[in-house]
């Protein structure tokens, strides 16, 4: 099975990618979803993002990338986080039956 | 620093000391000034606290609308800091915050929650705590609608002990 790597990305140090991701960690553990996720500061995303599948960020995304970029920002306020979720999960499934069939 | 005001402490200072309630400032730059000022007296942030969370309020603004109010979170780098502690402002009028991840987007902020960490291991603990409060409606609407820096204070006492609860649980 492959392990989607998925990194939440905070416009400026980590502290809120922190938050989202553990935020994040918590719903898709409880789907067994087979993850993993990191979180980042976007000054380092530049250099990190060729090891990732896709990125859920709470700022513009500056890097050029045709990656699934997901906000952030409802797993900050909870304001339409479930539909975020739903959204990051069909996403994950997607991804995983892609590689797999390779 | 200024330790004879009884705070309490949880990871962080939180004091009545540090509050404004339904505060008149019209701009984001005077209410962050006010705040990161009340810091400043006590001696929880450095001098060039202010400026660097202005700065960075430019660049990567923390407007955040919640269900029932929009919050602001501006903070910036543990090198400002002496020692963590938050500082709240509840206000008599919205002022525009741009909002986090979409700066040309707007929100009026009711509510500006400061933040000031000092180690970098702590961040994430310390904002976890703040940053849940977006959820807790009650806890905001009673910020919202308190008339006094203590029932302010006991707002945030209270949504921690809650969060503190519900973890026990998991």
């Amino acid at each position: 099975m492959y392990k989607v790597r998925i990194v939440v990305v905070c416009g400026s140090g980590v502290a809120m990618a922190m938050h989202a991701a553990y935020k994040l960690r918590e719903h898709l553990e409880k789907e067994k979803l087979y993850v993993h996720i990191d979180g980042s500061g976007n000054n380092e995303l530049a250099s990190r993002i060729d090891n990732y599948d896709m990125i859920v960020s709470n700022a513009q995304v500056t890097v050029k990338t045709d990656k699934p970029i997901f906000n952030a920002i409802p797993l900050i306020t909870g304001m339409g986080e479930k539909e975020l979720v739903d959204q990051i999960i069909q996403k994950v499934k997607e991804i995983q039956t892609a590689k797999n069939s390779n | 620093m200024d330790t004879s005001t009884k705070t309490e402490e949880i990871d962080f200072a939180i004091d009545e000391s540090l509050i404004l309630v339904q505060d008149r400032a019209k701009t984001r730059e005077e209410i962050i000034k006010k705040l990161g000022g009340l810091l400043q007296t006590k001696g929880f942030v450095k001098d060039s606290y202010i400026q660097a969370v202005l700065e960075r309020e430019r660049t990567y603004p923390t407007g955040l609308q919640a269900k029932v109010a929009g919050v602001a979170v501006p903070h910036t780098d543990t090198d400002h800091v002496n020692h963590p502690a938050i500082a709240i402002a509840t206000l008599a009028n919205p002022i525009t915050f741009h909002v986090m991840g979409s700066p040309e987007d707007q929100v009026p902020v009711e509510i500006v929650i400061m933040l000031a960490v000092h180690d970098a291991k702590l961040v994430i603990p310390i904002l976890r705590k703040v940053i849940f409060i977006l959820e807790n409606d009650q806890a905001l609407l009673k910020m919202k609608n308190a008339n006094s820096k203590t029932a302010i204070k006991q707002a945030m006492l209270d949504h921690i002990q809650e969060l503190k609860e519900k973890e026990k649980k998991k």
